[in-house]
């Protein structure tokens, strides 16, 4: 279903983008929200489905590096487009922000855990070194229902001294 | 032992189910599909009452891509569900009672149609009365919600005569507490997939913590033998009680028999908001009195719950609350009575605490006042009433001896929280510290007289794995974690020996629910029971084909080694192969229950004490939560992770509970329908630290293990924030959530001014 040649993309309907590194053209309507196209029409269901008005954070993904909620994003704003889900994160090995979460316990049912790893992934991209008031407000998209955040912060700072020390 | 990953060494290990969570890999039971499977709708109430004139599905059924649409007529077998009391249709045929009643279900080839189906699915609806309060619903004008009325239980315990008692006594505290109905706001909605198999079996991929009662309920429904059933059950992304019940299960079984496609059903949370179960709301009005000495004489209590439409485990519930009202403390006399009643809100029913929370919100509330009459140190006081290690239990019964009172008091009192507690210094004058605490003491197991089996199996399987096979669920509590652990610090396998086998009806024996903080008990039950035999029997075997004498072998890591050498000399995959017969254990038993005969009255109990530090601005009346100690007397920690993530995730959970959450109806309807309006704590509201003392040393004679923290974190944080608000502010608290409004005071500036005009 995904993985057609550009060749083959010459509907005049539809849209295309990048996800994970692969172009992919998506024959939708143009309204269908990003959610749906990546869970439904392309079966990553890494990207999870919680509240659907952009409040929890379970759906988070980057679009050209900046997270945002894939229930509230509309398949017109993909158009050309770098999309990053979970899945895209640990192609050959997991992503150190992941290990820093297998490590330190962040997560229990795990049901948030990708959508809060992407937000992780954005801040730690954008800025190496936060400090707690950075975390705090890039992560206060994200809700977590079994951790009480413990390990989850516990996690975040550990994957920021990592990519202090490394950077 | 202060639990943190420092602390905890080797046995911090990474969860076998870790990577696959944190790639996002991992399906749960809502992510799977199938090719040409069909998606199904349900279509519920627009009233909290009203009685069902007609429902005509035939506009429905015409439109391209409709594959069904079912309603009461439909179920072949019975119309009802509910674990213990199934008093809730699947669907009304004449009546509906709160605005989740489900009415039809369709199954189309696209969520639009499906969605397309539901709106002209035609149904005529008379308006009734709609009974919004559990106090009103017991009024003989009130209309009769069930065909025994509105009350769905009633019970009481008592000792003592409290009105001789109250005479006696020197200080008397009335008070009346109520709790809100709180959501259990899992992140993953109720859903899964359901699958017609060939051979007219059915198979069902649906969270739940009792599959084998979802299996139950759903042959029932169906009227098809259970073992045409398969439900599997886990991974599960959230639960805290709420999908022990069936939810989406009926709907999507039904529609994928009549259909004969596979069915996927996954709520949206607003739909799982309105048809979900809650946390009862309760009020507890309190009358309690101490001599001048500061014994406690008296203690009268009368609950009411509103359990809402449905009865679920209403009844269950009261009676925890019930018995927990009492708590960890000793009266000269007590009367407690309860009533749980139907009203047309939505279905409360089990949640993280089971009644607890709000029985010892108010019973703490109670101690602190009590407390501060005698102008005793609140922690002094709770002592000098505490429960001995033999005394009996909160309703008279006899319970397993135990120090945990002690040792979680005397925790606490240690605690540099506790010991600090006056010298907090105040950053701005409009920001009040303060701190609090409350004492804890929580039954776990269904109780007596409430069938309570439990057990599992282990196997020497085929392909040389290990199996250790349990009807437990995994819904984020870190249980194959915690199983997986035990295997190789009891038996002596590596973890890459293991296969854990969970949640699947075919495969595991009825072990009981995941629920009750049971699960970690009865798992290192059966493996106590079992490890003998098994050991024994692998040994056997080992010595048979290597053709020596089974005192030369020892179980290890990656097979049988020499005891003395640590050879390995059979893998288990060679020792599968070459064993004469199967190689398979299983045990069955209930879980320890009282000898006194009280329906519920529980025999294991947990104990903690919690301490909170609290920042109250008197600008906004926000309450900030800058630390909390939990110490927890509840027996050897078995996965130390798992352990310490429970008490954060309960006390977070609770502290959503104190502050912040209320699914608010009015007249039979939610006016907090998502995450914007519902709000359930973030980040922000969490950031402070928790210290987690955990207390392992259980008395000699008790062979019972550890016991289960699944709940304990989760009950004793509201009454220790309710008391820390008092020390900064002088407020005393009596509902919860916390509401900002009685906590703020005018600005210094802005009073000169009120008082100068």
């Amino acid at each position: 279903m995904m993985n057609r040649g550009l060749a083959e993309m010459r509907s005049e309907k539809g849209i295309s983008c990048e996800i994970n590194g692969q172009i992919i053209k998506l024959e939708v309507p143009p309204s269908r929200k990003l959610l749906s196209i990546l869970r439904d029409d392309l079966v990553m269901t890494g990207t999870k489905i919680s509240c659907e008005i952009g409040r929890c954070g379970a759906c988070m993904v980057l679009i050209d590096g900046e997270p945002t909620n894939a229930c509230l994003t509309m398949a017109y704003q993909c158009e050309g487009k770098r999309i990053t889900t979970i899945e895209g994160l640990s192609v050959d090995e997991i992503d150190p922000i992941q290990r820093c979460f297998l490590e330190e316990g962040g997560y229990q049912c795990g049901y948030c855990t990708p959508g809060m790893i992407i937000s992780v992934k954005a801040l730690l991209t954008r800025n190496p070194d936060p400090s707690q008031e950075e975390m705090t407000e890039a992560l206060s998209g994200n809700l977590c229902r079994c951790t009480g955040y413990g390990g989850i912060i516990r996690s975040v700072r550990k994957a920021a001294l990592l990519g202090r020390d490394t950077s | 032992m202060a639990l943190s990953r420092s602390s905890s060494g080797e046995r911090w290990r990474i969860r076998p189910d870790g990577t696959e969570k944190v790639t996002g890999k991992l399906a749960y039971l809502t992510d799977m599909s199938r090719e040409g499977m069909l998606i199904g709708k349900v279509l519920r109430s627009p009233h909290p009452h009203a009685g069902i004139v007609s429902i005509h599905t035939d506009k429905a059924r015409k439109i391209p891509g409709v594959r069904a649409v079912i309603t009461h007529s439909d179920i072949p077998g019975m119309n009802g569900f509910g674990i213990v009391n199934p008093d809730q249709p699947v669907f009304c045929e004449d009546r509906v009672r709160y605005i989740g009643d489900a009415i039809a279900a369709v199954a189309a080839e696209t969520p639009e149609i499906a969605q397309l189906a539901l709106d002209n699915i035609e149904v005529h609806y008379v308006p009734l009365p709609v009974v919004d309060d559990p106090v009103k619903a017991q009024t003989k004008q009130a209309p009769k919600l069930h065909p025994g009325g509105n009350v769905l239980h009633r019970n009481q315990y008592g000792h003592g005569n409290v009105e001789m008692s109250f005479a006696k006594c020197a200080h008397i505290v009335e008070e009346t507490y109520s709790t809100p109905r709180q959501m259990h706001t899992y992140m993953e909605t109720e859903g899964g997939l359901f699958i017609p198999e060939e051979g007219g079996r059915l198979t069902v991929y649906s969270p739940t913590q009792h599959g084998y009662k979802d299996r139950m309920q759903l042959a029932r429904i169906l009227a098809l033998p259970e073992f045409n059933i398969r439900v599997i059950s886990s991974p599960i992304g959230g639960s805290f009680g709420g999908k022990d019940e069936l939810n989406v299960q009926p709907y999507g079984a039904l529609l994928a028999l009549v259909t004969g496609k596979p069915v996927k059903i996954h709520n949206s949370r607003a739909e799982s908001v309105r048809s979900g179960l809650k946390r009862h709301p309760m009020t507890i009005r309190m009358k309690t009195g101490v001599d001048a000495n500061g014994a406690i004489l008296a203690h009268q209590v009368d609950i009411v719950a509103d359990t809402g439409a449905y009865a679920t485990l209403g009844a269950e519930v009261l009676n925890f609350a019930i018995e927990h009202v009492t708590g960890p403390y000793l009266y000269e006399s007590v009367a407690v009575e309860g009533v749980s009643v139907y009203t047309n809100n939505g279905v409360s029913g089990e949640f993280r605490g089971f009644g607890g929370n709000q029985a010892i919100f108010a019973l703490e509330g109670q101690m602190d006042r009590l407390a501060a009459r005698l102008g005793i140190d609140p922690w002094v006081f709770r002592a000098r009433n505490m429960r001995k290690p033999k005394d009996p239990g909160p309703v008279g019964q006899a319970i397993v001896p135990t120090d945990g009172a002690d040792q979680v008091w005397q925790s606490l009192a240690g605690s540099e929280l506790w010991l600090n507690r006056h010298h907090q210094p105040s950053r701005e004058p409009w920001i009040r510290s303060g701190t609090g605490a409350a004492f804890v003491m929580h039954g776990s197991g269904l109780g007596f007289g409430i069938p309570d089996p439990a057990g599992g199996m282990l196997a020497l399987s085929d392909d040389g794995k290990i199996e250790a096979i349990f009807g437990y669920e995994e819904f984020g509590q870190g249980l194959i974690a915690t199983l997986e652990l035990m295997m190789i610090e009891q038996f002596g396998f590596g973890a890459e020996d293991l296969r854990i086998v969970i949640g699947d009806t075919d495969l595991v024996l009825h072990g009981g629910s995941s629920t009750a903080s049971r699960a970690t008990s009865m798992m290192w039950k059966s493996l106590q029971k079992l490890r003998q035999p098994f050991l024994n029997r692998l040994l056997e075997e080992a010595s048979r084909v290597l053709a020596l004498p089974a005192d030369q072998l020892k179980v290890g890591i990656g097979g049988i080694r020499d005891r003395t050498s640590d050879e390995l000399l059979l893998p288990y995959p060679r020792l599968a192969g070459e064993a004469s017969e199967e190689i398979r254990f299983l045990t069955h038993f209930p879980f320890p229950t009282s000898p006194t005969k009280r329906i519920g009255a529980h025999y294991l109990y947990t104990y903690s004490a919690v301490a909170v530090q609290v920042e109250v601005n008197a600008l906004t009346g926000r309450v900030k939560l800058l630390k909390q100690y939990h110490a927890v007397a509840a027996g050897p920690v078995m996965n130390p992770q798992g352990y310490l993530g429970q008490i954060e995730g309960g006390s977070g959970m609770a502290v959503g509970f104190a502050l912040m959450e209320d699914a608010v109806m009015e007249g039979g309807h939610y006016l907090t329908k998502n995450l914007d309006s519902y709000l359930v704590p973030t980040w922000t509201d969490l950031m402070g630290d928790v210290e987690v003392h955990a207390i392992e040393e259980l008395p000699e004679e008790d062979d019972h293990g550890p016991r289960g923290v699944g709940e304990i974190g989760s009950v004793g944080v509201a009454p220790a924030i309710a008391a820390a608000v008092f020390d900064a502010t002088g407020i005393r608290i009596n509902k919860l959530p916390i509401n900002p409004e009685l906590l703020q005071e005018l600005p210094e500036f802005l009073r000169e001014e009120a008082n100068s005009e």
